[in-house]
């Protein structure tokens, strides 16, 4: 172990959080915008092991905000060019990649082992799924979602229905027609990495049954409650 | 009777923040939704005083009604 890495980290993790972080292991389905800033500052923090799952490749729009994609790294698959970065950054993480879409019945294999999934999604059908899939198996689950100026970022554990409550209606989100800059999805991957931490070291996430509404044109942070529901 | 709307994100492009509407009575979500325009299937959730409803659900005096996009990129 390099000496020192994880000296920034202390104050903000005791000893013992760094540890429970050295020994978890996370899944991040979606290996673009948000996933790849999510696995990036998992990686400098400190897990043990990283599941990467995405059955894409990086292409050239992707530049703009993918902190995965360079200019060499086009055509590669996403999780591939984040596994090269990803071990430059800190060997020390075990990153295993999965080149395929995200399925219901494959989430028993995927997350296997794992101890928390991030959804990282693009498509709000699959992200209705993955959180079906992730109560299923007992896992907590940070979720996050951008478009333009603005996304949304919450926790779902097993019992919650946030993510059907939130992305249950409709096909596709603004973000067709509004885009992603650089910045929304780097802002939000953090917010999802600090809840993330908590949920691992075994503190009390601070958006449980609730979401954090951003947006990043007026800076307005606005928390809304999903309280629950008799299902 | 009188509610309070808010609109979130991409749905204030050309609308608003917040501004006060006069309703009739018995008036529910998909009346406000008609004259701005939003069609009930581009609401991703829409929250009365907190609560999540659907586009039937019907008003009070003084609610404060909260619509908001599906945000779904990744």
């Amino acid at each position: 172990m390099l000496e020192g890495r994880y000296v920034r980290n202390q104050e903000t993790l005791t000893d013992q959080d760094q540890n429970k972080l050295l020994a978890s292991s996370v899944a991040i389905v979606g290996c673009g915008g948000l996933g790849g800033y999510i696995a990036e500052e998992l990686a400098r923090i400190g897990v043990r092991r990283l599941v990467l799952i995405d059955g894409d490749r990086l292409e050239v729009s992707n530049l703009n905000r993918q902190i995965m994609a360079t200019e060499e790294s086009i055509g590669l698959w996403k999780v591939e060019a984040a596994r090269d970065r990803l071990q430059k950054v800190n060997s020390e993480v075990k990153v295993d990649i999965i080149k395929e879409w995200f399925e219901e019945e494959r989430g028993t294999d995927f997350f296997n082992e794992v101890d928390l999934v991030f959804d990282a999604l693009d498509s709000l059908a699959t992200r209705v799924v993955l959180e079906r899939v992730c109560h299923q198996l007992k896992l907590p689950l940070v979720f996050a979602s951008i478009a333009g100026w603005y996304g949304q970022i919450g926790v779902s554990l097993p019992g919650d229905f946030s993510v059907l409550r939130l992305y249950g209606h409709g096909e596709r989100g603004v973000e067709s027609k509004w885009g992603n800059p650089a910045f929304t999805p780097a802002v939000l991957a953090s917010l999802s990495v600090a809840e993330g931490v908590k949920l691992l070291i075994g503190s009390i996430p601070a958006l449980r049954r609730a979401w954090l509404q951003v947006d990043l044109l007026t800076m307005e942070f606005e928390r809304f409650e999903l309280p629950s529901i008799e299902p | 009777m009188r509610v309070t709307v808010k609109l979130f994100a991409t749905f204030r492009d050309g609308r608003f923040k917040v501004e006060e509407r006069e309703l009739p009575q018995g008036s529910n979500v998909l009346n406000i939704l008609e004259p701005l325009n939003i069609k009930p299937d581009e609401v991703a959730i829409c929250l009365v005083n907190g609560r999540d409803v659907n586009a039937q659900h019907f008003l009070n005096d003084g609610d404060t009604i909260a619509l908001f996009p599906p945000v779904g990129g990744g």
